[in-house]
């Protein structure tokens, strides 16, 4: 059952998801979640397409320049929705990658409605696992250096960031570029490993998808929405062999989630409550004190009182 | 000029069942803070009560009717207590994907049980049609329209003019000031999602007798067409979900007939984003989320 034949795609596909949940996840650092993945990953995918099947490009600048239309696009998004209300953002992101959607679907150079076809196969497990590694090694300086940090002072309070000297103009809209650069060069390695493009897949739907993997893993760690990914994309197609059970069990588990651990798989602990609990295992008496230590759980951004 | 009665006729019956299952959805989403993605699904589980009804207790329509609506209440009334409750005053995109894993979990589930594919539907009401000149109108379609006029009356008149109805305004006001003056938030939201399952489960008996069929998968048809309503709307008057869905049947139908029906799904959006651009509250406001 576990021949190379039969994981291989499976590897494929699970690290491409952990690639785009990655990008996802830099967009999201400073409070942005984009319902727009599948249409980014999309333009991203059309983009190289075209290049390596109409004009021959090689791979590689292929996909740089899918990475770049990333980037500007994502800048854009930002730059309309960035004083925007956090609901309403939600919604803008989401009629974008409709549009995006009906248009590639209306255009006939790019195939319409009967999807993009020819394209070159020039993915493989190799070529994925070193792109996943660059992505993974970007997101991860991205998120430990000054910039990552001020992007999460944005998330947690834009005005407190804004009086204390961050841009948070300029802090979104870097987080959703250079989340959106990794997406749109996700998408393009996709579209060179499946060979079709569908206008529909660029919709809302399969932006949920990545949407699901971050919540699920947890978003406030870098690790949590990797995690995610690989879980939910790897556990329908272990189980194949219940293939009539296993999208039941798939929405089992995310409901399980959701109802027992509600801040994803990982969460980053905080430092105090875990020094806290950590003083009690030992019986030390009293609690070391931790002034000021901020609970970091989604909506309990309270300060713990010393006791 | 037929073709254009034609399709406004056939645009509002199709309406009708949009502002029947959008109107559940953001009653849903007003008392119980939850996109309840649950509930296009909800609408599928009451069809196929109505089917199994047809099939093994009795062919008349009533019966049929009633476990509809009883099939979808009972999914309802458990998936208010199991997951809207525990979920009400989390993140909108916490909550939306628990209901979403419920979704997955009713369509697939229903697919095993049933059948993946289109299941026919018990003639439970003898299809007639009627028509003068080029327009014609079947019997089953009054009685899909007739039913969702009366349904959505019949909410209306919930929402206006009863003990509970006030409650749910009041609750879509401010939970927390409702709660104060002795308003039982649970109860009431308990209520309000058993009556909008209620609800679609009787629209969804009259689609499956129109269409002939049913489906697993028709939720997903439904589910993002009534949250485009309800946006384009806005949750603050009920009556303006039910007029947005009318006008979206319609302006759908008219596309079909004049342009194409690969088109007719972008309508929704293309009205969701210029709406959207100019009045970010819907149509008629919205409360405070």
């Amino acid at each position: 059952m576990l021949s190379f034949a039969f994981w291989e795609p499976v590897a494929i596909f699970t690290l491409l998801n952990v690639i785009l949940v990655t990008g996802l996840y830099v967009t999201a650092l400073s409070g942005q979640l984009s319902l727009a993945t599948a249409a980014i990953a999309g333009i991203g995918a059309y983009a190289a397409a075209v290049l390596t099947t109409n004009f021959n490009w090689p791979f590689v600048p292929a996909v740089a320049v899918a990475v770049v239309s990333g980037a500007i696009v994502g800048a854009g998004i930002a730059t309309v929705t960035v004083k925007m209300r956090d609901f309403i953002l939600k919604l803008t992101t989401l009629a974008f990658g409709e549009a995006v959607s009906v248009i590639a679907f209306n255009i006939e150079y790019i195939g319409g409605a009967n999807s993009f076809t020819g394209i070159p196969l020039y993915t493989n497990l190799k070529v994925v696992l070193i792109a996943t590694i660059i992505a993974l090694y970007v997101a991860w300086r991205f998120d430990g250096s000054r910039l990552g940090l001020a992007a999460r002072a944005v998330r947690d309070d834009p005005l407190a960031a804004a009086a204390t000297g961050v841009s948070v103009r300029a802090s979104r809209t870097l987080t959703f570029a250079l989340g959106s650069a990794l997406i749109g060069g996700g998408g393009a390695i996709q579209a060179h490993y499946v060979l079709t493009l569908n206008p529909q897949e660029l919709g809302f739907f399969n932006s949920l998808t990545y949407i699901i993997f971050l919540l699920f893993g947890g978003m406030h760690v870098l690790w949590g929405p990797v995690l995610g990914a690989i879980i939910l994309t790897a556990i329908p197609e272990l189980i194949r062999f219940a293939s009539q059970y296993r999208l039941i069990l798939y929405g089992l588990v995310i409901v399980v989630v959701v109802l027992f651990r509600p801040e994803g798989l990982l969460t980053r602990t905080p430092t105090g409550a875990g020094r806290r609990r950590l003083a009690r295992l030992l019986r030390l008496g009293r609690a070391l004190p931790t002034p000021g230590a901020v609970d970091e759980r989604a909506g309990a951004d309270r300060v713990d009182a010393p006791r | 000029m037929t073709l254009l009665l034609q399709q406004l006729l056939n645009g509002l019956i199709i309406g009708s069942t949009y502002a029947v299952v959008a109107l559940g959805f953001s009653l849903v989403f007003t008392v119980a803070r939850v996109i309840n993605f649950a509930h296009p699904d909800i609408f599928m589980v009451g069809m196929f009560a109505g089917l199994l009804a047809g099939a093994h207790i009795s062919q008349n329509f009533i019966v049929v009717l009633v476990a509809g609506a009883l099939g979808a209440a009972a999914v309802g009334y458990g998936l208010e207590r199991v997951v809207l409750r525990p979920l009400r005053s989390r993140d909108v995109l916490m909550t939306l994907m628990g209901t979403l894993g419920v979704a997955i979990m009713l369509q697939n589930g229903m697919a095993a049980l049933m059948s993946p594919d289109p299941v026919a539907y018990p003639r439970v009401v003898p299809n007639v049609a009627f028509g003068t000149g080029d327009i014609s109108i079947s019997s089953l379609q009054v009685v899909n329209f007739g039913l969702s006029v009366v349904m959505l009356a019949a909410a209306s008149f919930y929402v206006r003019r009863t003990r509970y109805g006030r409650a749910t305004r009041a609750i879509a006001e401010r939970p927390d000031v409702a709660a104060a003056f002795g308003v039982d938030v649970n109860r009431v939201s308990q209520i309000t999602v058993v009556l909008a399952s209620g609800m679609a489960g009787v629209a969804a008996v009259s689609v499956g007798l129109l269409y002939g069929s049913a489906w697993a998968f028709v939720g997903l048809l439904y589910g993002l067409k009534s949250f485009v309503c309800m946006l384009v709307a806005g949750n603050r008057y009920f009556d303006g979900v039910m007029l947005v869905a009318l006008t979206l049947g319609v302006l759908e139908a008219l596309v079909t007939g004049y342009f194409s029906s690969s088109l007719r799904d972008a309508v929704a959006f293309f009205v969701l984003i210029v709406v959207l651009y100019f009045r970010p509250d819907g149509l008629f406001g919205s409360y405070a989320v």
